[in-house]
């Protein structure tokens, strides 16, 4: 049952790391960004097919299970990543408003 | 004697008007007809209304900026001063577009400015009692407005969210104002700091018509204001 699943997810990140590598192709991905990702999907295979490294950490860092650890991570990263998109988000509001006022002194 | 001579053209001072309206075809005719009495020169912002507010304050003598999207009230205001600053103009009076102020007030305000040589003027509506404030909006609103006000912009204003506002060319050069929304308000105010720019307060009138903004409109300032801590 547990190989079946490892197989499965195995192929997904497969298929995402090809998506990964195929957006930097088309220049919708940066290289920082292209990295990050790969190292993601890594990871999660990491974690797949050998669960208890996770358990390691758990130990070393004082967390009780290894799918806490995964929990916990995953909210800190996604914390970050909605901080990173609004300020992004804010920034082209910027750009938009620059355009928009620039149009109306014409 | 050429100082003097340039001294009485500097007299002819240009004052613009920056009225930022959205959706105001009801109330524009009657604003733009009674600013253009009292300042050199109208300019409506038309921040992309779907109506005919552009098209009327065109047809009365305004100059019209339209924005092609919505961007909100400070973003109007900026634009104005965008506008101002490229006609070199003397000083700014921001009015907003919707018959709350009485243009009654805006020439002792102007000579208020120019006798006392302060950068900035606001509008207050707690200097006298003619405004007829709702006693919500008086005894819960404001005060919690002010609080925030305190949080992040620290000068001591008694009526911070007041619209009315004469800048002089000084601060129209330093007041550029990022905050598109209601929280430019408390942007001004904190620029003003920043650019050690002298201020003094005002009484104005103020007409209430419907509810300004609601308690939602409170939170979604704070929100703008903290974004906008961490965006350049």
């Amino acid at each position: 049952m547990l190989i079946i699943f490892q197989l499965l997810i195995s192929i997904i990140v497969l298929i995402a790391i090809a998506n990964v590598i195929a957006k930097k192709k088309d220049n919708t991905l940066g290289p920082k960004a292209m990295l990050f990702w790969i190292l993601f999907w890594l990871a999660v295979v990491c974690v797949v097919i050998w669960p208890n490294s996770v358990q390691l950490i758990a130990d070393y860092i004082g967390i009780g299970r290894g799918a806490d650890v995964v929990v916990y991570s995953a909210l800190v990263v996604l914390f970050f990543l909605v901080f990173k998109m609004n300020i992004k988000i804010e920034g082209l509001k910027r750009d938009l408003t620059k355009v928009v006022r620039e149009k109306s002194l014409e | 004697m050429t100082n003097n001579i340039i001294s009485d053209i500097k007299n002819e001072n240009m004052f613009i008007a920056i009225v930022p309206a959205y959706n105001e075809e009801k109330r524009i005719a009657s604003v733009v007809k009674s600013l253009r009495a009292h300042v050199d020169e109208v300019v409506v912002v038309d921040d992309c209304s779907t109506d005919d507010t552009a098209r009327i304050a065109g047809k009365l003598g305004a100059t019209v900026l339209s924005h092609g999207v919505n961007l909100g009230q400070g973003a109007s205001l900026e634009t104005g001063h965008e506008y101002a600053r490229k006609k070199q103009a003397d000083y700014v009076l921001h009015f907003d577009g919707d018959e709350q102020f009485d243009v009654a007030d805006i020439v002792p305000a102007l000579e208020k400015l120019q006798t006392t040589h302060k950068d900035i003027l606001f509008g207050s509506r707690f200097l006298d009692n003619r405004s007829n404030m709702p006693f919500f909006k008086r005894h819960i609103l404001l005060p919690v407005g002010r609080m925030v006000n305190i949080l992040f912009a620290s000068i001591p204003l008694r009526d911070a969210q007041n619209g009315f506002r004469i800048l002089n060319a000084h601060a129209l050069d330093m007041i550029h104002i990022s905050q598109n929304r209601m929280a430019h308000a408390t942007e001004i105010m904190s620029l003003v700091k920043k650019y050690d720019l002298t201020y003094i307060e005002f009484p104005v009138k103020v007409y209430y018509h419907e509810y300004g903004q609601a308690m939602s409109g409170g939170f979604r300032i704070m929100r703008d204001l903290v974004v906008g801590k961490f965006v350049k």
